[in-house]
């Protein structure tokens, strides 16, 4: 079946059957490769991309199902081609290690954000729990997105 | 050594910006083009049973499969101590979950159907699925050809029985000892198996040429390793090293499951038979759990001396490691264990049996702490106990017994340099120790516990790093080495060094990924050995660099060498302040001499590392006479732990850890290991261990029932504590640590219960649950 | 990891075409958010043969509050029952109830009615709706009727749906008295899990209480005897400890993966009078405010 999406703000139009997941058509057809099979089965988030605006695990949905919608992956944030203040927050806290949750976690991060401007440190633990890290600890990646939101906070008061 | 402008400071990842764009390539990311094929594979249902028939008529015929394969065509043994697996299992399955054949279709779901084709008639046989079973009188024997197998020198395995290596390790006299000791305790301890749930799975990628040359791209800590264990099971193929090249991209995470060889051979043996076409086998999350390599579980019987004034004057541990059915690796970890099995105390008697027993589990190996949480969680859950009953403060017993720089090991070599003291001491004071706090709330108990820990590298003694570095016309440099970047950050710390003796920053240093065509050797990115081993091959090759540029400038411009020095990124001279070359003028092109010709040349560094005073030959009986550890990275840690009394839930305000790490070459990045270390192992005692059924069948084989925690389940607070006493050899007097973070987890939070409720619990993991229930007995037994 | 089983997708853009598809293939399947059925057919666990996509069908995506009745489409994620302005300020408790469900990209998906239709032993909506006494309403081509929460789950993975039929919605009615209530759910982790006990607990201004267990018994527990001893009755710690006595008569927990029975069934009593506790609290206006989880505070919330 021909399906029309747009990804990171451009049009696409692909034939799809139906057994083929969201997860593998971006990462084998479309050539997206920043959402990650960790799990397979929606438990770790690293595949995780916006899908009109709203984070999804991209494992737990067809690609036939996109027809029509809107998806965002990390790739697309940088719509300029430069760093978030969001990620330019990540790398001065060093907050990956190996990086393979590093998708996920921006984008989950980016759904809050954008609801919830200045989410405490229990609002942002509890956004994340869905994604995985088993090398840090989470500690790098909550002060990150804390330290962020508190500027980004700032720059609105002022 | 002046001041240090890069080493020692917390500067970014250098692989932090590919990271958070999404740009790092991981194996699964890598295009290999239309002709890429996908291997399924087919694997054993019973923990151990007879191959009978293997029918692969059906299969082959579907259309889009390309070969299927059986252990038939690959009939060579591999293994990195031990030679005791087959690419495919031959004859005989030795766990639920073993590889018996494979599909390579054009496509992944053409594979997967056709593999369901494939028809394998087995004769089950009796398994053994526990230590207990595994070490009874005449017992099933899992491999009746065990005196067979070739292995390292340093194991011993007993041929006709179960054990596949025996770690024996003697000091002193045992009855003179406990006859010494004014309290001898005895107790047993257990450990289950436990998953390294990187969040990447394993993946590899072979490619064999009609030139005869196999590539094989890998998610590994050990690309070389790899090529040495793909060349010596191929070579009956005619593969050489010279025709074999390994390529790691950036991997997912490790923590000791990414090393040695597991799924990986698959990938190489099965290119060869589909000659001209990549394949590809990547594994899903629960083959990740069933068929790499997993934590061994362990049963401890302890057996500790201690006179009234708290001195420790035996020890007896007695050490039963469910290997799995495969001890290729695992062997190791028991062996690594055994011979530091007294922990970080000095303790003049001593026997220590590690014994390596095959079960029909799946295979034992490396995971972060090797062999080491296992062990600590008996003897310092045990310390406690001894020091309570002799009503000494747990941590005054611990710093009276304590090891320090000198002391005679229990194989009789020397401890090295270390600030155990300073880090207890600190320890003890960031969770307030002694002072004893309650909650306000009555369901809520709160306890502190401690746990000291020591770790060496546990590696061949002939294990060796090297580094070559390239200057580039504009005096930034590519630094190539093979060890494996897994999140630890090594590529950035290997830049600081390099960066601290060169005088050029981090950010202008490339580190390469492995490659084992143009990167020089590296034996394996484990055992927390790379800081202190690559590190100091990149210090080498940094300052046979520096060498390099000072004799082109003694001989392009007459200066005298002795003078010269380099500073921000330039070549000066201590004699005459006038003088500042920037390296990039003269790092490729050389000096013009007056007549117009050119002195020096690209500057190309080179430095290898090989610890020449190790040795593992020692006496089998007692292990006295070698020298088989590096040295010893030691430490203390310490949590404050509060207990819901009717849930059983804990919750972690505190808890700190103190690493002896030499030198903190990144301290942040030092911090970050503490920080996911720490919670790693947090995760082994409060929530994770792997369950079997009693068909030898993992029962939590995925995310949802294996869980590991989530953000909301961190510890309020970690404190990292950075204590610096050098290592001599040590580049800038650094060691590792990367290991250390999880190692004293298990025993702190054993500790912290038993000070909030008075109950031992001797079996991990410590969860909810079992806190919960064991509370209602003891409320039980009270009211009696 | 691809799906290895064919199947035929549609995407009905009406009630009537969904209900034709479902009615002319019998082995059909219907999915809204996804997140239970994909993994089962990826897994081989499930094997339709058509796959019927209803996002189509926009009639089912509301929240209302009509006639003193709460009805949720079949479309209604647990993000927008979490998100809903008008449950949050109404039935607060189903919000509470939603923010349980795993974790932020999966309650974007996944809906209520797929929650009950899936009606596995551990799902968080089972003991809400059976304390809120819900109907389902099912709609086939020849009829629509309304299923009681009680007839509707047949046991673990059972319904009481036939085939050819469709679930459109649940409906609620909204117990006139002034009411308060708390979901308390037990899993090993504070993050996203799956619940290794729960209970919800509904407290009346008239005094009397609702309370329902789940994940201890196949199919969600409506606890009559508790709610009969404790009617009307003032809440005493004596009266607790009659009531968490009845528990081992009520629940029937077993052992599995995630918890022993003994376990479970501790935590049941523990869980329910902390639950109540807090939901007469709430009711009495003092809070703890709706989203904590009485389970994870630990030594509970002080009431």
């Amino acid at each position: 079946m021909k399906i029309n999406f747009k990804l990171n703000g451009q049009k696409y139009s692909l034939d799809v059957e139906p057994y083929e997941i969201l997860l593998e058509m971006l990462r084998d057809r479309v050539g997206v490769k920043s959402p990650k099979c960790g799990c397979n089965r929606g438990d770790c988030g690293t595949c995780t991309v916006l899908l009109n605006g709203k984070t999804v695990r991209s494992c737990l949905v067809l690609a036939i199902e996109i027809d029509g919608a809107e998806i965002t992956t990390l790739e697309g944030l940088m719509a300029d081609g430069k760093l978030t203040p969001l990620q330019e927050s990540f790398l001065a806290h060093n907050s990956f290690q190996c990086g393979f949750c590093a998708s996920g976690m921006l984008l989950s991060t980016t759904e809050l954000l954008e609801e919830n401007p200045a989410p405490s440190k229990e609002e942002i633990k509890e956004t994340l729990s869905g994604n995985l890290c088993r090398c840090t600890g989470y500690t790098p990646i909550i002060e990150a997105i804390s330290d962020q939101a508190e500027r980004r906070n700032k720059i609105w008061v002022s | 050594m002046g001041k240090l402008k890069y080493v020692g400071q917390s500067s970014p990842r250098i692989d932090g910006k590919v990271k958070i764009t999404g740009a790092a390539q991981f194996i699964d990311d890598i295009d290999f083009g239309p002709n890429l094929l996908y291997a399924e594979i087919i694997e054993s249902p019973y923990p151990h049973a007879l191959i009978k028939k293997i029918d692969i008529s059906k299969a082959e015929k579907v259309p889009g499969v390309v070969k299927v394969v059986t252990g038939k065509d690959f009939p060579y043994r591999f293994g990195l101590y031990m030679h005791d697996r087959h690419i495919f299992a031959q004859d005989r399955v030795r766990f639920v979950g073993e590889q018996v054949a494979a599909v390579i279709a054009r496509d992944i779901r053409t594979a997967k159907k056709a593999a369901q084709l494939i028809k394998v008639i087995y004769e089950p046989l009796e398994s053994v699925l526990t230590t207990e079973d595994a070490l009874a009188q005449n017992p099933t024997l899992i491999h009746p050809d065990l005196a067979d197998y070739n292995h390292v020198p340093w194991f011993f395995p007993k041929g006709g029985t179960n054990i596949a290596h025996w770690r024996k390790v003697r000091k002193g006299d045992m009855e003179k000892g406990f006859a010494q000791a004014d309290l001898v305790l005895e107790d047993d301890y257990t450990v289950p198996r436990y998953a390294h749930c990187a969040i990447e799975t394993h993946g590899a990628i072979g490619h064999y040429d009609y030139s005869g040359r196999l590539t094989v791209y890998t998610a590994s800590q050990s690309p070389f390793t790899q090529r040495h264990l793909f060349a010596q099971a191929l070579a009956p193929l005619g593969l050489t090293h010279k025709d074999i090249r390994v390529l790691s991209p950036f991997v997912g995470g490790g923590f000791g499951g990414k090393a040695g060889v597991s799924m990986e051979i698959l990938a190489a043996a099965l290119a060869t038979a589909v000659r001209g076409n990549p394949v590809k086998i990547l594994w899903s999350r629960s083959q990740e759990f069933y068929n790499t390599y997993q934590r061994q579980g362990l049963s401890a019987k302890i057996k500790l001396g201690a006179k009234h004034d708290g001195t420790i004057t035996a020890l007896e541990q007695i050490l039963h490691w469910d290997a799995g059915a495969y001890v290729e690796y695992g062997a190791n970890v028991v062996n690594a264990a055994g011979l530091s099995a007294t922990g970080p105390y000095r303790i003049p008697n001593v026997t220590i049996d590690s014994v390596c027993v095959y079960t029909n589990l799946p295979p034992g190996g490396p995971y972060r702490g090797f062999g080491y949480s296992e062990f600590l969680f008996g003897l310092e859950s045990h310390i406690n106990e001894v020091s309570k009953r002799l009503g000494i403060d747990p941590v005054m017993f611990r710093r009276l017994n304590a090891i320090r720089e000198g002391d005679s090991l229990a194989y009789g070599a020397e401890m090295n340099p270390n600030g155990m003291i300073e880090a207890i001491d600190k320890v003890a004071r960031e969770i307030e120790w002694g002072k004893k706090t309650k909650s306000d709330n009555p369901k809520k108990a709160i306890g502190k516990g401690i746990a000291l820990f020591w770790k060496a590298p546990a590696m061949p003694p002939n294990a060796s790093s090297t580094a070559f570095l390239k200057f580039n016309e504009d005096g930034s440099l590519n630094l190539m080495v093979s060890a494996m970047e897994i999140g630890q950050g090594f590529l950035t710390v290997m830049a600081q060094i390099a960066a601290e003796i060169l005088t050029v920053p981090p950010e202008k240093i490339r580190v390469e990924l492995p490659d084992t065509d143009r990167n020089p050797y590296e034996w394996q990115t484990v055992a927390s050995h790379i800081t202190w081993g690559c590190g100091t091959a990149v210090e080498r090759a940094a300052v046979d660099a520096r060498e390099q540029i000072f004799d082109v400038v003694e001989r392009g411009l007459c200066k005298d060498r002795a003078s010269l020095y380099l500073e921000d990124e330039c070549i000066k001279s201590k004699t005459d302040s006038t003088f500042s070359l920037p390296l990039k003028d003269i790092v490729i092109g050389g000096i013009m001499q007056p007549d117009g010709t050119f002195r020096g040349g690209p500057i190309v560094g080179r430095g290898m590392f090989m610890p020449e005073f190790a040795s593992a030959s020692s006496d089998p009986e007692t292990s006295q006479g070698g020298h088989p550890n590096v040295h010893y990275t030691v430490g203390a840690a310490g949590i404050i732990l509060e207990i819901d009394k009717e849930t059983g839930k804990m919750h972690i305000p505190k808890v700190t850890l103190a690493v002896d790490l030499g030198k903190a070459i990144n301290p942040d990045l030092v911090k970050g290991q503490v920080a996911g270390g720490l919670l790693q192992g947090i995760a082994t005692v409060l929530y994770e261990d792997m369950r079997f059924n009693k068909d030898g069948k993992i029962l939590n084989a995925n995310f949802t029932d294996y869980k590991i925690p989530t953000a909301m389940d961190i510890p309020d607070e970690v404190v990292p504590i950075l204590v610096e006493v050098p290592q001599p050899d040590g580049p800038f007097g650094a060691r590792g640590m990367g290991e250390h973070t999880m190692i004293p987890a298990a025993p702190i939070i054993a500790n912290a219960v038993e000070d909030a409720l008075g109950i031992r619990i001797k079996s991990m993991p410590i969860t909810a649950e079992k806190i919960a229930l064991a509370l209602r007995e003891y409320k039980k037994r009270k009211e009696k | 990891m691809p799906i290895v089983h064919d199947f035929e997708y549609f995407k009905p853009a009406k009630i009537t075409e969904a209900l034709r598809l479902l009615s002319k293939h019998k082995g059909a399947a219907v999915f809204a958010g996804g997140t239970d059925i994909i993994n089962e057919i990826k897994e081989g666990i499930a094997m339709p043969d058509f796959l019927i996509d209803i996002k189509g069908l926009s009639s089912l995506n509301k929240i209302q509050f009509k006639d003193g009745k709460l009805s949720i489409g079949a479309l209604v994620t647990f993000s927008e029952i979490l998100k809903s302005s008008v449950i949050k300020k109404r039935l607060p408790v189903f919000a509470e109830v939603a923010r349980t469900v795993g974790s932020v990209g999966i309650r974007n998906r996944a809906t209520m009615v797929g929650n009950i239709c899936s009606a596995v032993p551990c799902m968080d909506s089972g003991p809400l709706l059976s304390a809120f006494d819900a109907m389902i309403i099912v709609q086939s081509l020849k009829s629509k009727r309304r299923i009681p929460i009680f007839d509707w789950f047949r046991g673990p993975r059972k319904t009481a749906l036939k085939k050819g039929e469709l679930v459109t919605g649940i409906e609620i009615t909204i117990p006139k008295k002034k009411n308060a209530g708390c979901y308390a759910k037990l899993g090993r982790y504070t993050g996203e899990d799956l619940a290794q006990a729960s209970v919800l607990v509904l407290a009346l201004a008239d005094h009397t209480y609702r309370v329902a267990f789940g994940s201890v018994g196949p199919v969600p527990i409506r606890a009559r005897q508790i709610e009969e001893l404790l009617g009307e009755e003032e809440i005493t710690d004596i009266l607790i400890a009659h009531a968490q006595a009845l528990i081992p008569g009520i629940v029937t927990p077993i052992t599995d993966i995630r918890a022993s029975k003994e376990y479970r069934l501790q935590m049941c009593q523990v869980m329910f009078e902390r639950a109540l506790r807090t939901a007469v609290s709430r009711l009495a206006g003092v809070g703890p405010e709706y989203g904590i989880n009485v389970t994870e505070q630990i030594g509970g919330v002080a009431v």
